[in-house]
């Protein structure tokens, strides 16, 4: 897997410059070297070329400014600053508990691409929405907020497993029967249409 | 089955074509962090250079071979 833009910029270039050849030139291909040449420069580096696109461009899309990039998801981003610990996105992101630089794709590992082949047809109908159509007012994850996203990193460790209230739930919360995110629990998240209103952090300050 | 009007030579035209085509799509999509660049990315590069390839395997398939005087 070509994973370095640098690379995958020079595989790319050596493919145009190859399939130019067999644009202007494609009687070289009459012998046993140019037919050769012609199966590498035709097929494999222009498979090549779409795998390390595929990757770079899926690798791409774990950024956190990928993710905000798109009007909709402007609060969002900004819920990330916002200057209250009791906002689970904006502690796990200002005290790097998360990557700052893939801070959403951290707690939304399954989302659209990431996801199944549904999730993934759900990801291109938002895009279709954003240019398109009209994105909703209230954007929500359909099936709710998926527990193992937070479990994949505290379960195991000690602050979690030796909270009393978690130990109470835990099954529960193991099985996803009731959501990190409920009512009295962890309940403020992004809360998009507050965050224009609440005092933010700015790094450094 | 020969695809007798099309001729090697010219499939490999189109098929070069498609994945010269894509690639420099590609190029323009990998300058861009956004969502319409992977939209660009899989459906307009990886498309035309899929179908580039497949123009070309059909071309060793199928395609007749030109008349000794077409060549070049």
């Amino acid at each position: 897997m070509i994973a370095s833009s640098g690379l995958l910029v020079a595989l790319i270039v050596l493919t145009i410059v190859l399939a130019s050849v067999f644009l202007v030139r494609p009687s070289i291909t009459a012998g046993v070297t140019g037919k050769i040449l012609a199966f590498v420069g035709l097929c494999v580096l222009p498979a090549l070329c779409i795998d390390a696109g595929m990757s770079t461009h899926m690798e791409r899309s774990e950024q956190t400014k990928f993710c905000i990039s798109c009007h909709a998801m402007d609060n969002y981003g900004k819920s990330l600053y916002v200057d209250d610990p009791k906002y689970i996105p904006a502690q796990h992101f200002q005290n790097h508990r998360v990557p700052a630089d893939n801070a959403c794709f951290a707690c939304h590992a399954d989302y659209t691409i990431y996801g199944p082949l549904k999730d993934k047809i759900r990801g291109v109908t938002r895009i279709y929405l954003q240019y398109v159509s009209k994105p909703p007012e209230h954007i929500t994850i359909p099936g709710g907020y998926n527990n193992n996203q937070c479990l994949h990193c505290h379960n195991g460790a000690r602050s979690f497993e030796e909270n009393p209230v978690h130990i109470v739930i835990m099954d529960t919360l193991t099985s996803n029967q009731l959501s990190c995110i409920s009512s009295g629990c962890h309940d403020t998240v992004h809360n998009p249409s507050e965050v224009d209103h609440l005092k933010m952090w700015s790094a450094g300050q | 089955m020969k695809l007798g009007g099309l001729g090697l030579q010219r499939l490999l035209r189109i098929a070069s074509v498609l994945i010269i085509v894509g690639l420099i799509t590609e190029i323009i999509s990998l300058c861009w962090v956004h969502p319409l660049a992977f939209v660009l990315f899989a459906f307009v590069s990886a498309s035309l250079m899929g179908l580039g390839i497949l123009v070309y395997l059909a071309s060793i398939v199928f395609a007749v071979p030109p008349p000794p005087g077409d060549r070049g």
